[in-house]
């Protein structure tokens, strides 16, 4: 397949195709990624547990009494859970800040934000649709996407609006900064904005590891690599994306390798021959 | 179990404030602040025969405190004793109990960034002393006890009617702190520094007017979203094979 030979719109494929491409893996996520989520998942698990045991008046509280009893009996004693509560908390703060710090090229370049929050017209129509169906009313095709997906772009966008303010909420209560009336608005913007990520999450989680149609991407937070086959259907411009950058791997590689030739047998001139190296990615194997 | 109460006898008092400094040596309380303060309220009585009335204020040890549920942490309790204190490993010293309390008992102490306030001396009573402030009290106008106690001078002063709460009409959370002395006392006294509403802190009020309603109904709406996909998703069924 040449560069111009990759599809522009998605194109229905044939069963061999689609065999073939549920076979190729792409990878999808830095293993850096893939620690940093499920580090992140457990630490917003074990907040939100210990979180909802913390509020015990009237005015904020939501959790059950037999709730807040039961968490207090877990740690011993509500002072426990709020050491504990803040040593999760700033673990997770610096672990954060860290990777903001030693990651920032490779991960948080404009490009990778782009990708990760910036919505386009077919991320707006895409909501719509996949709302539609989600409710059985539509069976118009979702249209293509980048690498992630619209809903997955507006919690992205959710997420790095509320987090930084979780964090620095925390660590004002945490550190008691600028006086009573700072650490009483940090607790109220702290509930929030924990509570608007959650709100996120519910679509989060059930998308994630639910929703069925959505699985590899799930798989994909765990080994870092989806099927060629979902990529096609699920994140089209990406999937392209990714065939163009290959396409140019291959004729570099090919490159090389007429050169490495052209020096060894100058009367040589087998072009047809396969590359030197058949990368995982390459359709050589089909 | 014992139901500390404290007598402050306005008669006796000379304004002297050694309770103040008694009080504030015990328990290093920084500049500016004070767990107990002694205020003068007035004069009593017709020249020549005249003297000065002086109002003791501190914590109440309230029966029906405003400063506990306000806290959001759980950090200000009431004890089987009756005593309001404060567990500072829970206080994040947001002043929620600042604004909640009628008589003005609170306060931040800036160094530690926690509120701080009166305790009738908890550590001291644990070893079976008074309160700093009753036993430095020259005139012994400080009377501390228990009010179960039926020999006690607290006892005799308050169920015997010669000691009153600070309370008006509409602020009358039982505060344990009673007031004995002339009713011109008590009158001086709650001309000046008669207990106040209790408030809710800005960030208090926007949470429960506002916020909260925000993202309880962000969380409902997402959670039911995902209920109705999910119900759906069961009715229909998974496919072996996508596509």
């Amino acid at each position: 397949m040449s560069a111009s030979a990759i599809p522009t719109v998605p194109t229905p494929l044939t069963g061999e195709q689609a065999e073939a491409m549920a076979q190729r893996q792409i990878k999808k996520h830095h293993v850096a990624i893939v620690l940093l989520h499920w580090f992140n998942a457990i630490s917003w698990v074990l907040e939100l547990a210990t979180g909802a045991g913390l509020i015990v008046s009237p005015l904020y509280r939501f959790a059950p009494t037999w709730y807040l009893q039961m968490m207090e009996g877990v740690f011993g004693s509500r002072a426990n859970m709020l050491r504990f509560h803040i040593a999760v908390g700033l673990t997770w703060t610096t672990v954060f800040l860290v990777y903001a710090i030693f990651g920032f090229r490779n991960y948080i370049r404009i490009e990778v934000l782009q990708n990760e929050i910036g919505l386009d017209r077919d991320d707006v129509l895409w909501l719509k649709v996949r709302t539609l169906l989600l409710l059985g009313r539509t069976k118009d095709p979702l249209p293509p996407q980048g690498v992630y997906n619209a809903g997955q772009k507006l919690f992205a966008l959710l997420v790095y609006a509320m987090v930084p303010l979780i964090m620095l909420t925390g660590l004002t209560m945490t550190f008691h900064w600028f006086g009573a009336a700072s650490v009483a608005w940090a607790m109220v913007l702290h509930f929030f904005a924990v509570g608007m990520v959650v709100s996120g999450l519910m679509i989060h989680v059930y998308m994630g590891a639910v929703f069925p149609e959505e699985k590899p991407a799930f798989y994909s937070m765990i080994t870092g690599v989806v099927d060629e086959l979902y990529a096609y259907h699920h994140h089209f411009k990406w999937w392209r994306e990714v065939k163009i950058k290959e396409q140019a791997w291959r004729d570099e590689l090919r490159s090389k390798e007429e050169t490495i030739r052209l020096d060894e047998k100058p009367d040589d001139k087998s072009t047809d021959k396969p590359p030197l190296i058949s990368g995982p990615q390459s359709e050589n194997r089909r | 179990m014992p139901r500390y109460a404290m007598v402050i006898d306005q008669e006796r008092c000379v304004g002297c404030q050694s309770c103040t400094v008694a009080c504030k040596s015990e328990w290093d309380i920084p500049n500016g602040f004070a767990r107990t303060k002694v205020r003068q309220t007035g004069t009593i009585g017709t020249f020549p025969k005249l003297s000065t009335s002086f109002y003791v204020s501190q914590c109440n040890h309230c029966d029906r405190p405003t400063c506990v549920p306000a806290c959001p942490t759980g950090a200000t309790y009431q004890d089987q004793s009756g005593v309001v204190r404060v567990n500072r490993d829970l206080c994040i010293g947001c002043g929620s109990c600042v604004a909640a309390c009628p008589y003005g008992a609170r306060y931040i102490n800036a160094e530690i960034g926690k509120v701080d306030k009166c305790d009738f001396c908890a550590s001291r009573l644990g070893k079976g002393l008074q309160p700093a402030c009753v036993a430095t009290c020259p005139a012994h106008a400080k009377i501390f006890g228990d009010l179960e106690d039926s020999s006690s001078d607290v006892f005799r002063f308050v169920y015997r009617g010669a000691a009153k709460r600070m309370e008006t009409a509409n602020i009358a959370i039982g505060p344990n702190v009673y007031y004995a002395g002339k009713p011109e006392h008590a009158a001086l006294a709650l001309a000046s520094f008669a207990p106040v509403p209790p408030r809710t802190i800005a960030p208090g009020k926007v949470w429960s007017s506002l916020l909260n309603k925000v993202v309880y109904l962000a969380v409902g709406v997402t959670f039911l979203g995902q209920a109705i996909a999910f119900f759906h998703q069961l009715s229909t069924g998974e496919k072996q094979f996508e596509e």
